[in-house]
């Protein structure tokens, strides 16, 4: 075969190969379920998709009450008593990789993961 | 002259060993493990076609081995060796169908296998058949990958095939 027909072959692979890989990411986020952590311990655990009307989650610590906002798809630190609050700048959850974390209430909200990704298995 | 081709192997693998650790230490530009360049690659394909199948074989070996060992990841040696292993079996069955004009045709389909082969290998050994959601990914990035590496390797052959093989002949 020519090289021009092998060049065209791969392009249209590639082409189709990310719009397989944004259909996918459009339609099966890898995990939609949200635990939100405090002291270590698992407070509540939110699937997300199935969040209908938001909900606002007030939990308390020394430092004064966190608010946590839950809509559909979302999920983000609405207001914090602390005094840097960087966990409101945080905004909202979106990967597994930054959890919203407010060190001095000691919570967490992160991504549960159903399965083990792959980074926990190359160690990367 | 079968001490010259050793020697030369060994030189081509010494390379593809140092492009390996160098290419390691970069930081991966996504957090999908298997998409990079895979430079070593050139190293090869370039035995493959300048020296012979067998070479070819041993330069993949070792470099897959003490690669592994140089950048401390035995998990990665796994994937490596799976990949490596199938790519290298496409690479021979299929290079009578391949002149050195479009080596990099080769390199792409073997990149794409290798990709396969290290996502089998991921989903053999965390049981989770869900990462086959990267395999569009890991093609796409096969593709543009290994046509990089394959034209790298189809270049440098252009002009040093000649000077190769007199040497190896005489």
């Amino acid at each position: 075969m020519k090289t021009r027909t092998w060049i065209i072959i791969f392009s249209l692979a590639c082409v189709l190969c990310v719009c397989v890989w944004l259909y996918f990411s459009a339609f099966f986020s890898p995990s939609e379920t949200v635990g939100i952590y405090q002291d270590g311990v698992l407070v509540r655990q939110i699937d997300l998709s199935s969040v209908t009307q938001p909900e606002e989650i007030t939990l308390s610590g020394e430092y004064g009450d966190n608010v946590i906002l839950v809509s559909h798809g979302h999920i983000k630190m609405k207001s914090a008593d602390c005094p840097d609050k960087l966990c409101v700048k945080h905004g909202e959850l979106k990967s597994s990789a930054s959890p919203i974390v407010c060190l001095p209430n000691k919570i967490v909200i992160k991504f549960e993961d159903d399965a083990p990704s792959a980074d926990a298995v190359t160690g990367r | 002259m079968k001490t010259k081709k050793i020697i030369f192997t060994s030189v081509l693998t010494a390379l593809a060993l140092v492009s390996f650790v160098i290419e390691a230490s970069i930081p991966p530009l996504t957090p999908i493990y298997g998409v990079k360049l895979g430079i070593a690659n050139i190293f090869t394909l370039f035995t493959l076609y300048s020296i012979g199948a067998p070479y070819a074989f041993a330069l993949l070996i070792l470099r897959i081995t003490i690669g592994s060992i140089f950048t401390g990841q035995l998990v990665s040696f796994l994937y490596s060796l799976a990949g490596g292993l199938l790519s290298f079996l496409l690479m021979i069955l299929l290079k009578r169908f391949f002149p050195l004009k479009q080596l990099w045709v080769l390199s792409v389909l073997c990149a794409v296998t290798h990709n396969l082969g290290q996502l089998l290998t991921a989903i053999l050994i965390t049981q989770t058949p869900q990462l086959m959601y990267y395999l569009p990914v890991l093609a796409a990035s096969g593709i543009i990958a290994g046509a990089f590496t394959g034209l790298c390797a189809q270049l440098v052959l252009k002009r040093l095939q000649k000077q190769i093989s007199k040497q190896l002949n005489t």
